[in-house]
């Protein structure tokens, strides 16, 4: 951790904080005061585009805590994800019981269904755990289209708008003030979290878990913890994006996504609390670019193929996979320590 | 009872398809130890390449099925050489999640390619259905078999006696000791992915002769995973003994589950066992069960 010249820690309190100088603190404000005030000088678009941001930052840190700091590698997150939105719109809709509720309730859901899912980690590892949490998302989603009498099949359900104490989120501006601030609590304990006794734990387990039990570590109990708060927040952040869209099929939900949640943190790099935020950023903006710019742009000069505007996502997305994975493992978060770096730095790059 | 007859016998022919199309797996996984997960997707990009030879381009068959199997060699090639190499000794994160980006990349150009999602081939075999005993089963599920078997047994004497097969047999015993003995380890790898993708480019052509050319057969690579998980990771035997298992389960679970369950429940059949699998014998039924040193 590169800190500006003449500053020095002397006390153990100094050498943890996060932010350690005033520099440090001034931008943190500028950042929240410039996120919340975002929606005085951002039209209805790009506040929705915001809106789903936060969601997957939401998710993508849950799965990143999982992938990243602990190494168990989940292809099923989009489950998870879809767990946790069905238990809070049933609960709302269908039980009428209030927002904050199925909220707490959809993270625990899915926490819960995580756990289940991942007690073959204990004993398997690598390929095995991806297969059986690609059988979880199968397994999933199928429950979800067929049981039709509570979740409404391949109709769907529709979700009564997010309420607390009275005041009701319908408007984009509103629900982006709802889902910034879930969004800035998670980052922020999850930044936290990997600091703790369980986040070290993870770290461990993830190197090497046989060394990280002979330690002293129970794989047991951290593995599944590490299961629940990766599902707890894909659960979280399912409640929010069915409360934000209003109506909630499985659609939403297929194994692409899943593979663009493994895609997000390697993008933004494992193992970091910023990564997840780089990844998301950088897919969420890209499908935006491609969708409303891109395909529209190019179709308005040439007759595209019939197929261009569906395919060229994925394979621009599969690209990006591959390319991060072999030219820049380490993803856009190691890429921003290296300009943070050369910025203290400079002018004298030593 | 005809009924019966007729679950067991389409079960276990699609069943050797699904070992086929695991066979490839277990090939990849045994010589480089990259799992490949985007199995599925080179089943589907290589059945609608068949599509786009036999029926847009409207070749003969023998020529349309021998560009296919080209196709699926180049393609085994290509993604051994430009995706997989670079990553050589990289944690085996990496070299899962860069299947999957590959899925994805594979996916997408389908439907960029192909934005039909469903297609026909043309008839490849007799149409007439063939009466076994009580039980009536369309031809192609006998081929399937047939020239599933013909492929086990082809594969078997190819590993046994040819130079090239033992030296795969090596590669996936000891990398090492193979290099020292001046075998080319790369060459093996990628011999091992163009052997992977013609055995799903097979399977591919046999199941959309069966299914017609969907997103499901997606499903059908992944079932192969179901295959491997069952049968062993490491193990050539376990594929082909747990694929018609598989096929069974879900053809017996589809029939007679489906009215005590929901339908559609034969789709999930394969991931159910998965599941069931990891709690009780993780590693198959003749996988290798790795003993981990630090």
């Amino acid at each position: 951790m590169g800190l500006p010249a003449g500053t020095r820690n002397y006390s153990y309190a100094q050498d943890m904080a996060i932010f350690r100088t005033k520099t440090h603190w001034a931008m943190l404000l500028a950042l929240l005061v410039i996120l919340f005030t975002a929606p005085l000088y951002c039209g209805n678009y790009w506040l929705s585009v915001a809106n789903l941001i936060g969601i997957t930052i939401i998710a993508a840190t849950g799965l990143n805590i999982l992938t990243g700091y602990c190494g168990q590698l989940s292809i099923g997150h989009a489950g998870f994800i879809a767990v946790g939105a069905y238990t809070s719109a049933v609960l709302t809709s269908r039980l009428e019981l209030s927002f904050l509720v199925g909220l707490i309730a959809a993270g625990f859901a899915a926490g819960l269904i995580g756990m289940i899912f991942g007690i073959p980690s204990l004993r398997v590892k690598g390929f095995y755990l991806a297969i059986s949490t690609i059988a979880a998302q199968f397994i999933i989603i199928w429950v979800i289209s067929h049981w039709t009498s509570v979740t409404g099949g391949f109709t769907g359900i529709s979700v009564p708008p997010a309420s607390i104490g009275g005041i009701t989120f319908t408007s984009q501006a509103s629900l982006f003030y709802l889902i910034m601030v879930i969004t800035v609590l998670v980052v922020f304990l999850a930044k936290n979290l990997a600091r703790t006794r369980a986040g070290r734990a993870f770290v461990a387990i993830r190197d090497n878990d046989l060394a990280a039990q002979v330690m002293g570590i129970n794989l047991f109990r951290y593995k599944l913890l590490a299961f629940f708060i990766g599902c707890f927040l894909a659960g979280i952040a399912g409640s929010l994006l069915a409360h934000w869209i209003g109506f909630m099929s499985v659609e939403h939900f297929s194994i692409m996504d899943s593979i663009l949640y493994i895609g997000m943190i390697i993008i933004g790099g494992l193992g970091t609390t910023i990564g997840p935020i780089f990844g998301v950023l950088f897919i969420r903006l890209l499908q935006q670019w491609i969708t409303s710019y891109i395909v529209p742009g190019l179709e308005g000069i040439f007759t595209l193929p019939a197929g261009f505007a569906t395919g060229i996502g994925p394979m621009v997305f599969g690209l990006a996979i591959i390319l991060f994975l072999i030219l820049e493992p380490r993803g856009l978060a190691h890429r921003w320590q290296l300009f943070k770096a050369s910025y203290r730095l400079w002018p004298f790059s030593y | 009872m005809a009924e019966l007859l007729q679950f067991v016998i389409t079960g276990i022919t699609v069943g050797m398809v699904y070992a086929l199309i695991a066979l490839g797996f277990v090939l990849v996984w045994k010589s480089s130890g990259v799992a490949n997960l985007a199995l599925g997707q080179l089943v589907l990009i290589s059945s609608w390449f068949t599509y786009g030879m036999l029926v847009q381009a409207g070749l003969p068959l023998w020529l349309g099925l021998l560009l296919v199997i080209l196709f699926a060699l180049a393609l085994g090639w290509v993604i051994e050489r430009f995706i997989l190499r670079p990553l050589i000794a990289q944690p085996i994160l990496s070299l899962i999640t860069v299947t999957l980006g590959l899925a994805f990349f594979i996916e997408g150009a389908v439907s960029f390619i192909w934005p039909k999602s469903v297609a026909a081939l043309p008839r490849l075999f007799p149409q007439q259905p063939v009466h076994i005993g009580t039980a009536v089963v369309s031809q192609e599920y006998l081929w399937a078999a047939a020239i599933s078997l013909i492929l086990f047994g082809l594969l078997s004497l190819y590993f046994r006696y040819h130079k090239m097969g033992i030296a795969m047999r090596a590669t996936a015993d000891d990398q090492r000791a193979v290099q020292a003995c001046g075998i080319p380890v790369t060459k093996i790898f990628s011999m091992s992915w163009m052997l992977a993708c013609a055995l799903a480019a097979i399977g591919g052509v046999l199941m959309s002769c069966i299914g017609g050319i969907t997103f499901g057969l997606v499903h059908t690579g992944l079932k192969a995973f179901s295959v491997v998980i069952l049968g062993g990771l490491n193990s050539f035997l376990g594929a082909i003994i747990a694929g018609p298992i598989i096929g069974l389960a879900e053809n017996l679970g589809g029939g007679y589950l489906t009215p005590l369950t929901w339908p559609g429940v034969r789709e999930v059949i394969p991931f159910i066992i998965i599941i069931i699998v990891m709690f009780l014998k993780p590693y198959g039924l003749f996988g290798e069960v790795r003993i981990e040193r630090i």
